[in-house]
């Protein structure tokens, strides 16, 4: 039974049903359910069953190697996940307008344009247009310090 | 009944819905064009901005997108060869041939006016058989709803997969487990939270839907380096030909048509199975019964071969809303979306719908026909404009994509925790993706997830903890027996692929 990355995926999850087999014995029942012919734990026990079943059919049964995953651009896919991620650490502090261009800029500028008038073109009219949208036409209340700040938005 | 037509001819008529169904298959269109980004997402990215809307026009919107979406995936399958949707990659086997030979212009016609007559003739089929079977419907029990819940989860996972129905199953227990997260509907005992305040309520599903299917393909672009070859000068007019098809052309659609609209709607209406079978079904079935001259235009621009799959994914569409509307099950991952979304409006579809919210029922049905309208009249001589879209660089659509995808998260819950765990679902999604683990199974498992253990936790009450409910009523025992059938199957398929490996 050689290693690929299907039986190393189908492990993890074998694994995963395992510990929330034991996450859902260790789920708290009131007292007058614990004998109950159903409680809180007992769909998540039937679920771990299936799960710990098929991934163990999966990691026995697999055959055929995987493609290399080495061929594919991971840096720049684990780069925008960072630039997602920071999206949403600033979207509250600094505000919607003002972190959203950023993201674009940045994601834009990372991803090969160096064209400037198409730079700023696909980003601030367009958070415009979306913030206007939502903010003037379907009232979709949107905290936004900076506009608030300039006096666009109350 | 005639009551709830005229309702729900009123409402989809009133003006404000009309604008909703153009704008649906408007958006739609240009979303399913883009490679990758189906119809999952492009109703995802419609829910928060449908939050302020009644049910029945939020609905009629996302029905127009679904089409839509359709309707933009042919276009690019037809162009580019790169089908964005599923559903139409057989669209791209006469399709694209007919387009390199300078007959696009024709190509886009003859999927136009086959997804129309293939969308109409289905929308008379549900109108007809909508009613009956949710008049039949009243009459499951828990049991029965657990039931066909179980067979359609099994069926998705052994019609979606492509051949991956233990990966396919592994995702369906996943996406059981993900709906355990939080509070039980009926204790209110929290489940899986880990403390955490922000998984108390559970996962949101659309953030579910839009980190595995929105953001991992915008990921995926850039992961597996997609580039497309097209450029804004390709979608003129000169460049595109005629849109008129001859008489014989039409005499040669006309019979195919007829055949293949009523398989796309059995097929879309079964659980699971949805528009890419019935697209693949069509075209093959239509190259059975050819005869030996037609046969071997197959592959190579035949109208018949263009015709049959695009007419049965339309019909599959709507078919697929007969068992969201009657029985409140989704048959494919994107009535999956359409149920969480009716679900987040607080209408819950099922038999009662149809007594209840008859202007939700019909109007939608109703609204169907007018989608198709709008795809043919407004969608197809604006197609050289559209078509631009598959113009715009990656460098410019990820981000974009990206940014949609967050907003729409964000928009609901302004909270930036569902923005990080977004992000993590996306990358694992995108790993899983690569592995071949298909994720409609992980939407569907997570949307049925609470409705099956509400009518489990009934059905064991009533009989005492037994399973005997399985075999004791006839429906259950049918389902049951079909269950068994299903499985059966998936492991001859995989005894009988062994051997010939």
């Amino acid at each position: 039974m050689g290693i690929s990355y299907t039986r190393i995926s189908a492990l993890i999850f074998l694994l995963l049903f395992v510990i929330y087999s034991y996450l859902a014995g260790e789920i708290k029942v009131f007292v007058f359910d614990e004998n109950a012919d159903f409680n809180a734990r007992t769909f998540p026990k039937l679920i771990s069953y299936l799960g710990i079943i098929v991934s163990f059919l999966t990691l026995v049964l697999s055959r055929g190697a995987d493609e290399p995953l080495g061929k594919y651009e991971w840096l720049k896919v684990l780069v925008l996940f960072v630039l997602v991620f920071t999206y949403g650490v600033i979207i509250k502090s600094i505000g919607f307008f003002i972190s959203t261009n950023l993201f674009l800029l940045v994601s834009y500028y990372y991803l090969g344009l160096r064209n400037y008038k198409v730079l700023l073109l696909c980003s601030i009219p367009v958070v415009a247009a979306l913030q206007f949208m939502l903010h003037g036409l379907l009232d979709v209340y949107i905290r936004d310090p900076f506009l608030q700040l300039l006096g666009i938005i109350s | 009944m005639i009551e709830g037509i005229w309702i729900g001819i009123n409402t989809a008529f009133s003006g404000y819905n009309i604008f909703m169904v153009m704008i649906g298959c408007f958006a739609g269109t240009i979303i399913g064009m883009l490679p990758g980004l189906g119809p999952m997402s492009a109703i995802a990215l419609m829910i928060p901005i449908t939050y302020g809307f009644d049910p029945a026009s939020a609905m009629i919107l996302m029905a127009g997108v679904y089409y839509g979406a359709i309707f933009g995936g042919s276009t690019s399958s037809i162009l580019i060869n790169a089908p964005g949707v599923a559903g139409t990659v057989s669209t791209s086997f006469d399709g694209y041939p007919m387009a390199k030979r300078g007959q696009a212009g024709k190509a886009l016609a003859i999927a136009a006016y086959s997804s129309f007559a293939g969308g109409t003739i289905a929308a008379i089929f549900l109108l007809i058989a909508a009613p009956q079977l949710a008049k039949v419907s009243l009459s499951f029990q828990s049991a029965d709803y657990f039931a066909l819940m179980c067979v359609g989860l099994l069926s998705i996972a052994a019609f979606a997969s492509k051949g991956q129905f233990l990966k396919a199953m592994v995702m369906t227990a996943f996406g059981l487990a993900l709906a355990t997260v939080g509070q039980d509907s009926l204790s209110d005992i929290t489940r899986f939270a880990f403390g955490n305040i922000n998984l108390m309520d559970g996962i949101s599903f659309v953030l579910l839907v839009m980190a595995t299917f929105a953001m991992s393909e915008a990921f995926m672009i850039i992961f597996k380096k997609i580039e497309i070859n097209f450029k804004a000068s390709d979608a003129s007019i000169d460049k595109l030909g005629s849109i008129k098809l001859s008489k014989d052309e039409v005499k040669e659609m006309v019979p195919v048509i007829g055949r293949t609209s009523v398989l796309g709607f059995l097929v879309g209406v079964l659980p699971g199975a949805g528009a890419t079978i019935a697209s693949f079904l069509a075209w093959g079935f239509e190259r059975s019964i050819a005869n030996v001259k037609d046969k071997l235009k197959f592959g190579k621009g035949s109208i018949k071969g263009l015709t049959a799959p695009e007419t049965a994914n339309n019909a599959a569409c709507t078919g697929s809303f007969v068992p969201l509307l009657t029985l409140g099950i989704p048959g494919s991952g994107t009535t999956a979306v359409m149920l969480g979304a009716l679900l987040s409006f607080g209408v819950q579809p099922g038999p009662r719908l149809y007594v209840e919210q008859p202007e939700i029922f019909w109007a939608v049905i109703v609204s169907m026909y007018i989608g198709n309208v709008v795809l043919l009249i407004l969608n197809l001589p604006l197609i050289p404009y559209i078509a631009r879209i598959l113009a715009i660089p990656k460098n410019i659509l990820v981000p974009l994509v990206l940014f949609f995808s967050v907003t729409g998260v964000y928009l609901i819950s302004f909270n930036a925790f569902d923005i990080y765990f977004m992000a993590i679902v996306a990358l694992i999604s995108l790993v899983l993706r690569t592995l071949n683990y298909p994720m409609p199974p992980l939407i569907l498992g997570f949307i049925l997830g609470g409705m099956i253990e509400k009518n489990l936790r009934r059905a064991l009450l009533i009989n005492d903890g037994s399973f005997s409910f399985l075999w004791e009523r006839p429906i259950s025992l049918c389902l049951f027996i079909l269950m068994i059938l299903i499985v059966l199957l998936q492991i001859y398929q995989g005894i009988r692929k062994r051997q010939t490996k």
